[in-house]
């Protein structure tokens, strides 16, 4: 008897001892990487399929229609544009083979390069470039961008509905094509580097419609059945690129709403061959893996966070309470939250942008000058006695499991300090859109911002000119007005010279660092993490991929994953004794 | 047939409820959903555009009465996916369903809901059976062997199963028997009838072993209510051995809970299954509404509400018809 009800407690200790060694097992290390099969070989081959994933999704394809965060680097392989950013950022030609520019700025003449093809054959022209930029401008479109083309000549008409022609856009021949502005405009080409009036086929019409099949002249197209909405999208090699011998690689592959944890699990058996939704801890094993780092690489930085103080309401009203915010917050404490991903910063521009002032004296942590600020203010805060400061609890809205979600802790014990207590409201981030850029809805909160393009004023031109603020959907969140801002940026608009542009925007960030409408504190740094027989891989600082030149160098039936489950614990999961299954390896059979 | 009639209504009405306070709380909610169409950093008068567009400036009752008149309605029996007019409605003959566009993904919502519904369908009866073997089964184990090794170990693993949460029990799951033993796929659909299976084990399996705790719960107790009745101490005098007085007498008259729980738990399941779809990649309801929710994405979060209010509604209806084919009383008193 005794016997016999022992049994099943016996089992039921076997299992859970099971579960026991194969849940600690997870955290076991790394496998090796995939070797690459002639690592010493630098000569790219051509095919292969490259496989990536993302927990993201795509909503559209259309270069009229850029919306997500998805679709710029789909796009990219999918359309060529006129000219586009090269891996460092600067402007490079693309279909236009050279461009000149006219009148002051306001004028810019491109040349095509003969024999560019769609990719349904047809040549791309002058005409096709001109029919293209009216359908992305055109009201009916729902393109985001339009507004970045405003200085286009007739764009306020095209977009007001008073006409469908755009006047500023000419054909001056098959291959030559004009736009003409109404102001100088230093940025042009880098908005005309962006996807929106990238040249689509014939079959776009001249109309924006949903159901068009994307065809464009990039060095990828899309198949016919290439987009699962939901599961994968598959773009294949355009034999008829108009860069030779490109792209390497047959297709690329991208699998939608994968969760990182399983993106992991792929990557470790081979079945992804690059990687960038990393979790913080496995991001962090990877980096701490001899093997792997040497095939990891973080991409330039790109995003600005800080803390957006709107300085129409109390206590941000108040110049001096927002400079004690800037310099009462540890920036190095604030990094540690997600060391891997972030680094402490001092002003608005990252590094990876044209502007970045590395000389400059920012934003920095300071407590004896915070508490001095303080007095100044008129709100003296006594560290010893934890009295004074501002009277009021500052509500600070942030959404729910967003990185400012656990930054906003420290933040809050930070100005604590000196005697702004704040009080963390968790919305979820639908609603902290929406209240982050309704006047006086927000007095304090986080603050991100990516580029659009490669250029300061990608920054500082939405996030501080006063012709950002509106009552509802601001994009300049601390509602900050400052004529000489204003003044200098748009001068700097007109200023095509890098040099003296780069001086205006110095200029610019040393006013913001002082107002302190913003406290200026990270950029967050996104790490790639690819196979080792991917090669000639790059980041992109604007399409996360350069995918025009990578190269598959893997040796035929590799597999990566192995079995760690020891024979007895596998035994025990079954519930046998010692007749153990054999634990299968994969790396055995290759 | 009267009282299914009336049960019909009844389900109707609760539909019609439920999708007007989800519109009116979509409404309410302090969000843009031309925002998050245009993308958080888009100029406020492309913004603005979009809203315009929509019809999202037009006062609520405009909205509302629009979505209504659209949601059934009569017309052509056979029409264009360009039609302006009815491009994105789903239809039988004349009578038309129309639940809009999506904001997000520019399609018509029945498209999207008809992709995604036989998927959510086809996890939920999976799902719903494996409890119901696997709880059903446990359930009798224990109450057979009440007060054993056997029962408390039941128990006890029921209790597991209804303190874990899914996501650990659905990764663990998945770094067993996809990563490490590659018996079934680690996530996602496939694209072939064999491929669809395969990757239905493991979410279904999730699913069913969280909900079979509860039901090992349930059927362990009832069960023990029923093997101290009178008539199953009858049949055993009668000489039926111990199979069939389980089976055939004790577990049909524990069956009605059962049969509760089974319908309510595929009409839950339906809209429910949010964790598990995102763990595996099912590319179900789930995680639809939820990443509409996320978008305030209206047609497509209206569409969600209207199949899973429905789903509840007529799983709870065919609940009660099966009571009525289960137990004769139940029949008597509706036909009386």
């Amino acid at each position: 008897m005794s016997s016999t009800r022992a049994r099943p407690d016996r089992r039921a200790i076997a299992l859970a001892a099971a579960l026991a060694t194969s849940t600690l097992a997870c955290s076991r290390e790394l496998p090796a990487p995939i070797p690459a099969a002639s690592p010493d070989d630098a000569e790219p081959r051509r095919g292969g399929v490259l496989d990536l994933a993302t927990f993201g999704d795509l909503r559209a394809l259309d270069p009229a229609n850029v919306s997500d965060g998805m679709a710029p680097q789909i796009l990219e392989t999918i359309f060529a544009g006129l000219v586009d950013y090269d891996a460092d950022g600067k402007i490079q030609p693309d279909i236009a083979e050279r461009w000149v520019v006219e009148d002051g700025g306001k004028t810019f003449r491109f040349f095509l390069r003969p024999n560019v093809r769609f990719h349904d054959g047809e040549e791309v022209t002058a005409d096709d470039v001109k029919r293209s930029v009216v359908r992305a401008l055109h009201p009916s479109a729902p393109n985001p961008y339009s507004p970045y083309y405003a200085s286009i000549v007739g764009y306020a008409d095209l977009a007001a509905k008073k006409t469908d022609e755009l006047v500023g856009v000419e054909v001056e021949g098959k291959y030559v094509v004009t736009f003409r502005l109404t102001e100088p405009d230093a940025t042009f080409l880098y908005v005309l580097a962006m996807l929106p009036l990238r040249p689509v086929c014939k079959s776009a019409g001249d109309r924006y419609s949903d159901t068009w099949h994307p065809c464009g002249a990039g060095p990828f197209k899309l198949p016919p059945d290439g987009w699962q909405r939901g599961h994968t999208l598959t773009v294949v090699r355009h034999e008829g690129y108009f860069r030779p011998g490109l792209p390497y690689l047959d297709a690329v592959r991208w699998t939608f709403h994968q969760n990182p944890s399983s993106q992991t699990l792929r990557f470790l058996r081979g079945e992804l061959d690059v990687i960038k939704d990393l979790s913080a801890a496995d991001l962090l094993r990877f980096q701490a893996d001899a093997r792997w780092k040497p095939f990891g690489e973080y991409d330039a930085e790109r995003q600005i966070l800080g803390e957006a103080m709107n300085v129409r309401t109390p206590p941000f009203d108040n110049v001096e309470i927002r400079r004690a915010v800037a310099k009462a917050i540890d920036r190095e404490a604030l990094q540690k939250v997600r060391a891997a991903n972030l680094r402490a910063t001092n002003q608005v521009v990252p590094p990876g942008v044209f502007g970045y002032d590395p000389t400059l004296e920012g934003q920095r942590y300071d407590y004896e000058g915070a508490l001095e600020h303080m007095r100044r203010a008129g709100y003296p805060y006594d560290p010893v006695t934890k009295t004074g400061g501002w009277p009021h609890v500052v509500p600070y809205t942030v959404y729910k499991m967003g990185l400012q979600d656990f930054t906003g802790q420290v933040l809050k014990q930070q100005l604590e300090r000196i005697g702004i207590r704040i009080e963390l409201r968790v919305v979820n981030y639908p609603t902290f859109i929406a209240l982050r850029g309704r006047r006086d809805a927000s007095p304090f909160g986080p603050g991100f911002w990516m580029n659009d393009y490669p250029d300061a004023m990608s920054f500082l031109e939405p996030l501080f000119h006063s012709k950002s603020i509106a009552d509802e959907d601001s994009s300049n969140w601390s509602f900050y007005s400052n004529p000489r801002v204003d003044e200098l940026l748009d001068q700097a608009h007109r200023e095509l010279d890098d040099d003296r542009r780069k001086k205006l925007y110095s200029e610019v960030q040393r006013i913001l660092v002082d107002d302190a409408p913003w406290a200026f504190t990270q950029n967050y740094r996104f790490y790639t993490q690819r196979q080792a027989y991917v090669r000639g891989h790059r980041t992109h600082p604007m399409w996360v991929h350069d995918l025009t030149r990578t190269w598959i160098d893997r040796a035929a039936g590799s597999v990566a994953g192995r079995s760690i489950l020891s024979e007895r614990s596998f035994a025990a999961l079954l519930g046998t004794s010692r007749a153990a299954a054999p634990a299968r390896s994969p790396r055995e059979g290759r | 047939m009267k009282r299914v009639l009336r049960r019909l209504a009844w389900a109707v009405f609760v539909v019609w409820a439920t999708v007007t306070i989800a519109f009116l709380v979509n409404h309410a909610l302090p969000s843009d959903p031309a925002r998050m169409i245009a993308g958080q950093q888009a100029p406020p008068a492309a913004v603005a555009k979009i809203r315009s567009e929509l019809g999202l400036d037009r006062p609520l009752w405009s909205q509302y009465g629009r979505f209504l008149r659209r949601l059934v309605h009569f017309g052509p029996s056979s029409f264009e996916k360009t039609d302006p007019q009815h491009g994105s409605c789903a239809n039988a003959g004349p009578l038309h369903l129309d639940l809009g566009r999506s904001y997000q993904q520019r399609r018509p919502v029945t498209t999207i809901l008809a992709e995604r519904a036989p998927r959510t369908l086809l996890l939920a009866f999976a799902a719903a059976c494996v409890q119901a073997l696997i709880g059903v089964s446990a359930g009798v184990f224990a109450a057979t062997r009440r007060r054993t090794s056997a029962d408390r170990l039941a128990v006890g693993l029921s209790m597991l199963g209804v303190s874990a949460p899914t996501f650990v029990i659905g990764l663990f799951l998945q770094w067993l028997f996809a990563y490490r033993l590659r018996w079934f796929p680690i996530d996602g659909y496939g694209e072939t009838a064999l491929e669809h299976l395969a990757s239905l084990v493991l979410p279904a399996i999730t699913l069913g072993v969280f909900g079979a705790a509860y039901y090992t719960r349930i059927v362990r107790d009832e069960m023990i209510g029923e093997l101290s009745s009178d008539y199953v101490r009858t049949a055993r005098a009668k000489g039926l051995g111990p199979l069939q007085v389980t089976v055939r007498h004790a577990l049909r008259n524990a069956m009605m809970p059962i049969v509760t729980m089974f319908g309510l738990e595929i009409g839950t399941l339906v809209g429910g299954a949010v964790v598990t779809e995102s763990v595996f990649r099912w590319p179900g309801l789930g995680s639809l509404s939820v990443n509409a929710m996320l978008d305030r994405d209206g047609p497509l979060i209206m569409g969600c509400v209207v199949v899973t209010s429905t789903a509840v509604v007529l799983s709870t209806l065919a609940v009660d018809l099966a009571y009525a084919f289960l137990d004769p009383r139940v029949r008597r008193s509706g036909s009386s």
